[in-house]
């Protein structure tokens, strides 16, 4: 008898990592392909749709780089988090918090000027996703408490508290009765830099660049390694794991909570319930397929956006939003399936057999 | 004439460098207490293996009833009436009592309430007191123990192997646990009884085999005609004390001094109990005794790792107690942990992590640290102290355990510590290995550092200390001169025998 185990690959192959991608790709695009002629769609021009409108032209490959700029910094959130054993699944709480600490500078300093009020608005951003990440911080450190849990449930606390705020005291006066939120002071834009692409996605790209050299390089990223990897020997070493958890926490979150600043000033015209379109989920499926590492985010998150950009495109060829989401996903999973399959590799035992 | 209920005929198990059984046997009646005693490393676990089906021995034979068997898994032996309650309880905390017990061994049909029917009156039977209907969670380490008894009882085990039982007891669940071993043994049932504490095992055996280094030493032992030194005797053997090694510095201040100290262990139990000890620059104070005795709370109270309930710590004359691991480290301390991969390493992490654990505050450049400096104190620590290495951007896992400890305490005397803190300084280190630590020890006492040394291994504790004090319990309960002691007479304090 036998079975079929998941076992680490003694060595990695080389060139393994683009080549799994690549055939993960082509397997989630041939069973899309069978799904779109069960559901009566043109396969060819799908696919083609697909393409062209999240990474064919200028015009749309600016939009996909902006949305990708969520998804980076919610995925280099989530993974700094990750690096000491942390799990931030509030990164969707913490954009929206900080999205609306924003919006609160925005209506204080509506006759700002536009440099002035976008910085101020970006450290309101970076300020509220900190003061989002520090409650689940201090449970953790002080208490032992799942950060799992308590971010989790933050998301939810944002969210209503937006809700709040659209209905009641932020309430558009001139909205037609609507619960919308005033919308933010118009010099409050990100400048364009490239077709539509925003000055939001120099920002990430910075950000991102510096975290990913930071923690390589610094005594902080050193003790945040050991810490990760063994919380025990990091105590041994005098390293204080309650101010590291909380640390790293605060600054997870204020990495969201600038995600959050970014879509409002560059995006967004106004704070709304749904300014994060998941993009703090999302950011955790990013950082997966990065394999945590800080440098590897900026693409993934690029790729991860030309899907779903993609993906939404091909409803305007008539393709149910269903059939479309399911196509999205089935990328995704030839995605994490390439992740697996280039470190592990699958083997053949022999079962155990009493005699 | 009736067979034993067990018989383990010279059992050998290797390990890769290591013989963890070499041809060890064991007698066990049926309806008896049987004890297996020996030090730690003595081969006692892996020979219940043997037993339990987890290993398949070497060579020798396991016969259960007079018949030969081959257990190639635990459920094997279970089948046929061999059940083992482990050191680490194997309970799912969420499920109740009754879950527990029948998991893995439930009727087809479950009935909820006739489980915990069944269940209660088994536990009456052996006089447990347990509700079915608890969940594991909320029971007390001595009430998880009944459950994994109830466990191997509900499948009818014939034989119950018990791994160092009390050791997560307190003295008034290890008296309960003697009377339920009692009523077993009344239905014609054995008990097998791993320990090393002899007031125990002469209170609840009736037989004992003692194991040394892997061999059975001394087999089917009446306890009711043998005295509790004898056993004692047979454990640590009978060689001739080896003297300490000469020093050279004499002995000058008190570096390190202990008073009064009071440390609880994670169940609230006390681990070091009203302590005190004191260790001067240029010697090296050994500290005999059985593991599990609070040896390992002491040292990470002095570490700082650990928090004292009463009492204090001093380092060169200043009090600790109070303060952070860091603290301590930077007034001389030193410490070589018990768990070197799980306190003492990152395992997973490169070589050169390691390496600058202790120092790579000194490699800072501003908040940057300077990996060109860091590689190169690593290397240097590799070459002084003999590391045997591939590349320092390996993980340290990849490291044998000898150049595993090297690259530890070289790293930790490379800050010229006025005080070393050694746990189990060789343990599980080969020939070379075991030389290379304790000469870097020795030097370091003749060069005027305090050192304090745990070990189980009463050979190394002679042939370095220069004042041997033995633990128990927590306590203090001898104080000797190496020169003078022999085995036996520590032998007999660390087993807390009378003296």
């Amino acid at each position: 008898m036998s079975r079929l185990v998941l076992a680490r690959r003694e060595q990695v192959v080389r060139g393994g990592q683009p080549l799994a991608f690549f055939v993960g790709l082509v397997f989630a695009l041939v069973l899309g392909a069978v799904l779109l002629v069960i559901s009566g769609d043109p396969v060819i021009d799908t696919y083609q749709r697909m393409f062209e409108r999240s990474l064919g032209s200028a015009d749309v490959l600016s939009t996909t780089l902006n949305r990708a700029v969520p998804l980076a910094l919610a995925g280099l959130a989530v993974s700094i988090a990750a690096r000491m054993g942390l799990w931030n699944i509030g990164a969707e709480g913490q954009i929206l918090f900080g999205a609306t600490a924003a919006t609160l500078i925005g209506r204080i300093g509506a006759d700002w000027p536009g440099p002035i009020l976008i910085i101020a608005m970006l450290i309101a951003a970076m300020l509220g996703g900190a003061l989002w990440a520090l409650g689940p911080g201090l449970a953790r450190a002080e208490l032992g408490v799942s950060e799992i849990i308590t971010t989790l449930m933050l998301n939810e606390v944002a969210l209503r508290l937006i809700r709040y705020l659209q209905n009641g005291r932020w309430k558009d006066p001139e909205g037609f009765g609507f619960p919308n939120i005033e919308a933010r002071p118009d010099q409050a834009q990100l400048g364009a830099i490239w077709e539509r692409a925003h000055l939001g996605v120099i920002i990430a790209i910075a950000v991102i660049a510096a975290f990913a050299w930071f923690v390589n390089r610094s005594a902080w990223g050193y003790e945040l390694d050991i810490a990760g990897a063994s919380p025990k020997t990091a105590t041994y070493a005098g390293i204080s794991m309650r101010g590291k958890v909380l640390g790293v926490m605060v600054l997870s979150g204020a990495i969201a909570g600038l995600a959050g600043g970014i879509e409002l000033t560059g995006t967004a015209a106004r704070l709304s319930e749904n300014i994060s379109n998941g993009f703090g989920f999302a950011g955790i499926i990013v950082a997966a397929l990065a394999l945590m590492r800080p440098s590897g985010v900026a693409l993934v998150a690029v790729a991860f956006s030309a899907v779903q950009v993609g993906g939404l495109s091909i409803q305007t060829l008539g393709v149910s939003p269903a059939v479309s989401a399911i196509i999205q996903a089935l990328i995704l999973f030839g995605a994490i399936a390439a992740v697996v399959f280039s470190t592990y590799e699958l083997r053949r035992v022999e079962r155990k057999v009493a005699s | 004439m009736s067979h034993p209920a067990v018989e383990l005929d010279g059992i050998w198990k290797r390990f890769p460098g290591v013989i963890a059984n070499a041809g060890a046997s064991l007698t066990v009646r049926p309806g008896t207490v049987h004890a297996v005693l020996g030090e730690n490393g003595a081969g006692k676990t892996t020979l219940m293996n043997c037993l339990a089906g987890v290993y398949l021995p070497d060579e020798g034979a396991v016969r259960i009833d007079g018949e030969e068997m081959r257990f190639s898994s635990p459920s094997d032996a279970l089948a046929a009436g061999i059940g083992m309650v482990h050191q680490e309880f194997r309970l799912v905390p969420t499920f109740t009592v009754a879950e527990n017990v029948v998991l893995g061994a439930a009727p087809r049909v479950i009935d909820a309430a006739a489980i915990n029917r069944q269940v209660a009156e088994l536990a009456d039977r052996f006089g447990f007191e347990a509700d079915p209907t608890r969940p594991v969670w909320q029971l007390s380490m001595g009430e998880r123990q009944r459950v994994e008894i109830l466990k191997a009882l509900w499948r009818d085990a014939k034989v119950l192997i018990l791994d160092e039982p009390t050791a997560v007891l307190t003295p008034q669940e290890a008296v309960e646990l003697g009377k339920v071993l009692r009523r077993m043994v009344a239905e014609g049932r054995s008990v097998i009884f791993i320990s090393h504490k002899l007031d125990e095992v002469t209170s609840f055996c009736d037989e004992a085999t003692v194991l040394r280094g892997g061999a059975s030493v001394a087999t089917s032992v009446d306890i009711a005609t043998v005295d509790a030194g004898e056993l004692a005797k047979l454990m640590v053997g009978e060689s001739s004390a080896t003297p300490p090694s000469p020093r050279l510095a004499t002995p000058g201040d008190v570096m390190l001094s202990v008073d009064s100290l009071t440390v609880m262990d994670s169940r609230n139990l006390v681990a070091v109990d009203n302590l005190s000890l004191s260790v001067r620059s240029g010697e090296i104070v050994g500290i005999a005794g059985v593991a599990g005795n609070g040896q390992r709370s002491l040292t990470d109270t002095i570490a700082g790792l650990d928090v004292a309930t009463s009492g204090t710590v001093s380092i060169g004359g200043v009090d600790v107690t109070a303060d952070p691991p860091r603290r301590r480290v930077e007034r001389g301390l030193a410490y070589i942990p018990e768990d070197r991969l799980g306190v003492g390493l990152a395992p997973k992490l490169p070589i050169t992590h390691n390496a600058i654990l202790r120092s790579y505050r000194d490699l800072r450049n501003g908040p940057l640290l300077s990996w060109d400096r860091a590689k190169a104190f690593g290397r240097e620590l590799v070459e002084r102290f003999e590391v045997k290495v591939g590349r320092e951007d390996l993980p340290m896992a990849s490291l044998s355990g000898g150049n595993l400890q090297r690259l530890l305490l070289g790293r930790e005397l490379s800050r010229d510590p006025s005080i070393v803190v050694a746990s189990q300084p060789t343990r599980g280190l080969d020939v070379a290995g075991v030389a290379a630590i304790q000469n870097l020890l020795v030097a370091q006492r003749d060069a005027g550092t305090a050192v304090l040394m745990i070990s189980e291994d009463l050979d190394e504790i002679l042939a370095l200390a220069d004042r041997i004090v033995v633990m128990s319990e927590g306590r203090i309960v001898g104080e000797f001169d190496p020169r003078v002691v022999s085995r036996s007479e520590i032998g007999e304090a660390m087993m807390g025998a009378p003296t």
